[in-house]
């Protein structure tokens, strides 16, 4: 291809206007860095009264990187507004997704974090991995069979082999009383 | 000769063959799984380690690192998905062989090119290790802290399309690695008076966070896409047809050590220039790109010469070359080991048992491979809809075994979420890794050569170690910035 050719292609390959995701993102790294330097960093970083070098101040490396990425930040926004990045395709997989699936796989996560202790390694992991498996539309009821099989076999994977203690689950101990 | 005795003591375990023949196999597996990386298993096995003697928890972790490395062409070369970046390399003409029904030629010449690159990569740390380990005893705090800055300055080779998203990863890495108590006055810093940050943001649910987590996210905020199913086929490869390769692949492990040597380089690099090495010097120069067998040949050497290779400034120096080999770096720390000249004068049976078993891990490396080329479609068929939940499950144990707190769940979680917000956005997140690694190394020398200087500022260039590692830096820092210019103009154009 001749190289008037390469330029017009490139030329006609379609970019973003002013505001892009580059300047965007700048912007919003900027506010955020400035939010650490002139609250966060006074506010949660205490500078001990016998301190003996502004360089061996508890303060000076976060507030080198804040800096860092304050400067960062506004270098990329201005990038995106001088020079507009290309316009990238969007990957068909990405778009129509839905909703049920992303929330299925949110509350897995939820199920994890909030009754991990509670329902334990393995109450968790086979509810959490039921809603995975849901996510994805498996409709197949044996496939469902490997709900209860993988989440026991980690566990004791990680307990019986490995020497890694889990939760056993205090929900469990509680009934168990009753 | 007694030292000798007491190598083969530590060395000669089931344990240990267990976890190398593990290792690898998890590896291979992984990489040549799409979608799944190396980088990803590495630190998942991570918290599989801690009741592991610390020569059997390293040697599992290498093992994976170097059955991940051959692992990733193996998809390149099938369904033309590289399972790592440099094995990007390999389908140039590994996939081109695939399709022209040779494809088990092209995976055998890229197992036995893989194999032999790492021999070679091995030999390379055996012998440069110690070497440089004994220079960097005569080093100090100042000398330390120049070589951080200069390994700092390999955040532009790892920061991927942006080298401004990637300095911003980079700081957003070392911020968060000064979240805890300060470790010369022991006041606060951003632990916002909860207890659960006071002893630091823990490794490990970090490290799973950012490169497992996201895979996982990104999963389930996509449609299902359809699986693929590969075939492994054609004629193998002949003991006359790898001959005629062996100067391609020692060539290309040659230029594989090398590179692998110079922290932050990378297997991608090292792959590529060997491929086009191959290339200039090919007589079949014409044939490269449409299935060229020295062409998968030369690009596996190069990407698996590196794997060896790059041990060598972390086992030597204590500075990470990539992001596996700084998530290596952190398996050390874990056990109470601090990689580095130190490690030589203290715990040189265990740097030699090491050594035996990264040789070991090249001859498992054949073994595993060639299994895998036989067994492959049933390990790639494993749909993702039935992997990812598994995949979960073990970050969420992993991060749990560390403290056995649900807190590092969340914790590991949010850090998963900041991946996901990375990977979209277009900002790597191997910088991020590296500051938090590297930040702490930053601040600690520079106080303890404050510390002994008494504030005289004249300690920074006290001599010629200290001056060698300022003109490294501002070398790599030009190179760096110069690579990034004529990459934005070629992209402009």
């Amino acid at each position: 291809m001749e190289k008037s050719e390469q330029q017009f292609v490139a030329d006609s390959e379609p970019l973003y206007g002013r505001w892009n995701p580059n300047s965007a993102l700048g912007g919003i790294f900027a506010v955020l860095a400035a939010c650490f330097l002139f609250y966060v960093v006074p506010g949660y970083i205490v500078i001990p009264s016998d301190m003996q070098h502004p360089l061996l101040s508890p303060r000076f490396l976060p507030q080198l990187a804040g800096w860092m990425v304050l400067a960062l930040s506004t270098l990329l926004m201005i990038d995106g507004l001088i020079k507009p990045p290309k316009r990238e395709e969007v990957n068909e997989f990405r778009r129509g997704v839905p909703v049920m699936r992303q929330a299925l796989m949110v509350a897995a996560g939820i199920v994890y974090v909030l009754f991990f202790e509670e329902l334990g390694a393995i109450g968790s992991g086979v509810l959490a991995t039921a809603l995975l498996f849901l996510a994805s539309g498996l409709r197949n009821p044996w496939v469902y069979a490997l709900v209860i099989v993988f989440p026991v076999v980690v566990t004791l994977l990680f307990i019986y082999v490995l020497y890694v203690p889990l939760p056993a689950g205090t929900l469990w101990e509680s009934l168990s009383l009753i | 000769m007694e030292n000798f005795s007491e190598v083969l003591a530590l060395f000669l375990s089931v344990d240990n063959f267990l976890a190398i023949a593990v290792g690898v196999l998890i590896g291979v597996v992984v990489g040549a799984i799409p979608g799944l990386t190396a980088t990803m298993a590495v630190a998942l096995a991570l918290p599989f380690t801690f009741s592991m003697e610390p020569v059997t928890a390293i040697l599992l972790l290498v093992g994976i690192y170097k059955g991940g490395m051959y692992g990733g062409s193996i998809t390149a070369i099938l369904i033309r998905t590289p399972g790592s970046p440099a094995a990007a390399c390999t389908l140039l003409d590994g996939y081109p062989m695939a399709q022209q029904g040779k494809a088990k030629k092209a995976l055998k010449t890229a197992l036995y090119s893989s194999v032999v690159a790492d021999m070679i990569s091995n030999l390379a740390l055996i012998f440069f290790a110690s070497y440089l380990a004994k220079i960097a005893l005569n080093f100090g705090p100042p000398e330390y802290f120049w070589l951080i800055c200069f390994s700092l300055t390999i955040i532009v080779s790892v920061s991927g399309d942006s080298v401004i998203k990637g300095l911003i990863a980079a700081s957003l890495g070392i911020i968060v690695s000064t979240i805890g108590l300060d470790a010369v006055y022991g006041t606060q810093r951003l632990t916002f008076d909860d207890y659960n940050l006071m002893d630091r943001v823990s490794f490990i649910p970090l490290l799973i966070g950012l490169f497992a987590i996201p895979e996982v996210i990104d999963f389930y905020t996509s449609k299902v896409a359809p699986h693929l199913r590969t075939a492994v086929a054609g004629a193998s490869l002949t003991w006359k047809e790898f001959k005629g390769l062996l100067k391609t692949i020692v060539r290309g492990s040659v230029i594989g050590v090398i590179i692998g040597a110079i922290p932050g380089t990378g297997a991608t690099t090292a792959a590529f220039i060997s491929y086009s090495e191959a290339k200039r010097t090919s007589p079949n120069k014409a044939n490269f790109g449409k299935g060229e067998i020295e062409g998968v040949a030369a690009a596996e050497a190069g990407n698996n010469g590196v794997a060896g290779a790059t041990l060598i400034p972390l086992l030597s120096l204590g500075i990470p070359g990539d992001v596996i080999t700084a998530i290596i770096l952190g398996a050390f720390m874990i056990h109470g080991l601090t990689p580095g000249p130190i490690l030589f004068q203290e715990n040189l049976t265990l740097v030699y048992a090491l050594f035996c078993g990264i040789m070991v891990s090249s001859v498992v490396l054949l073994f595993v491979g060639n299994a895998a080329i036989r067994y492959f479609s049933v390990i790639a068929d494993i749909p993702k809809t039935i992997l990812l939940p598994i995949v979960l499950m073990f970050c969420i144990y992993g991060a749990y075994a560390v403290n056995n707190s649900t807190f590092d769940i969340g914790l590991m979680l949010a850090f998963g979420v900041l991946g996901f917000v990375f990977n979209r956005t277009g900002i790597a997140s191997a910088p991020f890794l590296i500051g938090f690694i590297l930040g702490p190394m930053f601040e600690d020398n520079l106080r303890r050569t404050m510390l002994i200087s008494k504030d005289d500022l004249s300690i920074f260039f006290r001599g010629p170690i200290t001056w060698v590692f300022v003109m490294l830096t501002i070398a790599s820092l030009i190179f760096a910035i110069r690579r990034y210019w004529v990459a934005r103009n070629e992209a402009a154009v």
